[in-house]
């Protein structure tokens, strides 16, 4: 049996998982700290001896649910957070994040994360990740139907979104 | 220039009827300039999603593992270690077993042949060919001991090794 180890098998998730954890958190040091929860998590199972079959798929799962949790947790705390992200100006380089947009995928950006995060998540998962319906099912815990469900309503109103900005 | 191809894959891509396989196509299509107006606005859609493919943790983000990735990187170089020296011993392990066994039954065979035949010259003929693949049970019982010590695995290989010299010799050195 192949030996784990946390550098080679472990640590090189970290930066899908937090694009994850960024588009259901939308602040860059709250993902980071999901991300090294999960890790740490992760790392614990294996030596622990729990089979993993999907390491990635596994870990994407146990990112989202930690995400989540934490969310909830946050919102309780200030009521009024939503409104303080809404309100934030939609800079092309946000403090929020690393990567230089493009204003029009900045506007973009900030209108998937108005999505509700099965919406978003399901989009993340698909289009920018790569992955497929039956695995963004196992990931989300919800059906395949139910994914596409998801990214149907998400794709539609980008292409809303689009259509109005267009000639 | 005909666009239909793309569009009736833009329709599926709503529907969410698309294969992975077909949305990189429309993102490779959208990547392009020059597109025709009806088509042109979205591809804001499939440049975002290529940019945000790129998004990664903060440069220090590793320095949260540090004690972790030393205690680990200390491991993993323990095990190799351990792991090349049982190399051949381990694959060379399951034959010399099976033959190891077979030997065994040799063994067995020969003493009681001999107990019962005596010293008959005519079976004496046989006897070279058993001399050939006969081992020690003693030596077999020693390889098939599981060891867990470094030193313990050098000796179990350099056992394996004369065990494998002595049963298999068309054994291929490794």
């Amino acid at each position: 049996m192949k030996e784990l180890s946390f550098r080679n098998d472990v640590l090189p998730l970290k930066d899908r998982l937090f694009r994850l954890a960024m588009r259901i958190t939308l602040v860059r040091e709250d993902a980071e700290d999901m991300v090294q929860e999960t890790l740490i998590r992760l790392w614990k199972s294996m030596q622990e001896g729990t089979q993993i079959d999907n390491l990635e798929a596994f870990a994407l799962t146990v990112c989202r649910n930690l995400c989540l949790d934490y969310m909830a947790r946050r919102e309780q705390q200030n009521v009024a957070f939503d409104e303080e992200l809404h309100d934030r100006p939609d800079a092309t380089r946000s403090p929020y994040d690393d990567i230089v947009r493009s204003e029009q995928s900045a506007r973009l950006n900030a209108l998937i994360n108005t999505l509700p995060e099965k919406q978003r998540t399901a989009m993340q998962l698909r289009d920018i990740e790569g992955r497929t319906y039956r695995e963004i099912a196992d990931i989300m815990q919800i059906s395949e139907s139910d994914v596409k469900v998801n990214i149907f309503r998400a794709r539609r109103t980008v292409r809303e979104h689009l259509q109005r900005k267009g000639t | 220039m005909d666009y239909k191809y793309i569009e009736q894959l833009l329709d599926r891509y709503w529907e969410c009827h698309t294969t992975a396989e077909e949305e990189q196509i429309l993102r490779s299509f959208f990547s392009q300039h020059d597109l025709p107006a009806h088509l042109a606005q979205y591809a804001p859609l499939f440049a975002f999603v290529k940019e945000e493919a790129e998004a990664h943790v903060s440069d220090n983000f590793d320095q949260r593992f540090s004690q972790l990735l030393a205690e680990d990187d200390s491991r993993q170089s323990a095990r190799r270690t351990f792991a090349r020296r049982l190399t051949l011993g381990r694959r060379v392990a399951p034959l010399l077993k099976a033959a190891a066994a077979v030997a065994i039954l040799f063994t067995i065979g020969t003493a009681t042949e001999r107990a019962i035949v005596g010293s008959q010259t005519d079976e004496g003929a046989t006897a070279p060919v058993l001399t050939d693949t006969y081992v020690r049970s003693a030596d077999v019982e020693a390889v098939l001991q599981p060891t867990g010590r470094t030193t313990d695995a050098t000796a179990t290989v350099q056992k394996a090794d004369s065990l494998a010299k002595a049963v298999l010799p068309f054994s291929e050195n490794e």
